[in-house]
């Protein structure tokens, strides 16, 4: 059993998710991990997929050739480690950052909670609003360890977002198990 | 007196509404007891009903002292045949689930809450109960009714993979 990355984006439109996961099927791969969504008009998907010893990325990609070209998608397939890299433990908590649209906002808060030890899990960003006012706005899931506050990557955050000029805050987003 | 196992997905038993229980007797009162005790053994777990120990009756349990997020507070409770009167104010808020493994997802639930119910010495209550004790009873309450949070998520990208496994 091998292990796929498999993307694919294209002009939104019915029918995407059933003609790609109808290859899958048919080259006896399973979904194992997903995330598709809209961006700007375009469906995204970014799958992991478990398919057959004797199947590579080469074969792989060339049978999803069929849909990619009907549907306009860019498509890639690459093959990735069978085992399950593991992600850092600690505190869950959510960064949300709003404001006037200019570049480098991403690059900024991602940067300093890179240099702070916090580990990214999570990001959507927006643009909303009127065309001639957007705002950005980015939504971030992250992992802090246990040596670090958050109200201190809370507190650099909101000096941060001052030098910027978005707004920048961060709670905890630790689920209760009911 | 016994620590059940909880059961995750996929057990029909989530999925399917519980019957009510017809008087409290010596089995009402041990299944009490089986809740609270499998309840306790997760010191992160402020809930469990009924059908999550394979019993398919309209019995949970729910205790949310020293929660940060309570407000009103019952203490250690266990409800049989609960239904809500009252509901009022929806607010999201992550949950997670023993018998959904790996995942949590935002929920909106109402944060006010007038629930009617039968306590494990027979007696029918009324009680008033609000923020996180309100979300606590609405999670268990939809036990009964064979809903998981997964059911009343808000959207496709408010599940997410849970990190700490308690």
């Amino acid at each position: 059993m091998g292990h796929f990355a498999v993307s694919a984006v294209g002009a939104d439109q019915p029918g995407i998710v059933a003609a790609v996961t109808g290859v899958l099927v048919g080259t006896g791969c399973n979904i194992e991990d997903s995330s598709m969504s809209i961006l700007r008009g375009h469906f995204a998907m970014m799958l992991v997929v478990a398919g057959p010893d004797d199947l590579d990325a080469a074969r792989l990609e060339q049978a999803l050739g069929d849909p990619a070209r009907d549907l306009d998608l860019v498509l890639a397939v690459r093959a990735i480690d069978d085992d399950v890299p593991t992600s850092p433990e600690g505190d869950q908590w959510t960064v949300s950052v709003y404001g006037a649209d200019r570049p480098g906002i991403v690059h900024e808060v991602t940067k300093l909670l890179a240099e702070a030890g916090v580990n990214v899990t999570d990001v959507t960003t927006r643009v909303i609003g009127d065309a001639d006012r957007p705002v950005y706005a980015m939504l971030l899931d992250a992992t802090l360890p246990p040596t670090i506050a958050g109200s201190e990557v809370g507190r650099r955050l909101d000096e941060l977002g001052r030098t910027l000029g978005v707004e920048c805050a961060m709670h905890p987003s630790e689920a209760d198990i009911l | 007196m016994a620590v059940r196992p909880v059961l995750r997905l996929p057990e029909a038993v989530l999925k399917q509404p519980a019957m009510s229980v017809v008087g409290i007797d010596d089995t009402a009162r041990a299944l009490a007891q089986d809740l609270v005790d499998t309840m306790r053994v997760s010191p992160a777990c402020v809930g469990l009903a009924a059908p999550q120990i394979g019993v398919g009756l309209r019995a949970f349990a729910v205790d949310v002292s020293g929660h940060r997020k309570a407000r009103s507070c019952h203490g250690e409770l266990v409800l049989f045949n609960a239904e809500v009167v009252l509901a009022h104010g929806p607010v999201v808020a992550r949950e997670g689930c023993m018998s959904v493994p790996d995942l949590t997802g935002d929920v909106a639930r109402a944060t006010r809450l007038v629930v009617r119910g039968i306590t494990v010495d027979g007696e029918d209550r009324v009680l008033h109960v609000d923020a996180f004790e309100a979300r606590a009873f609405q999670h268990e309450i939809d036990h009964l009714d064979g809903l998981l949070f997964l059911d009343r998520v808000v959207s496709a990208d408010a599940v997410f993979h849970r990190k700490v496994y308690r």
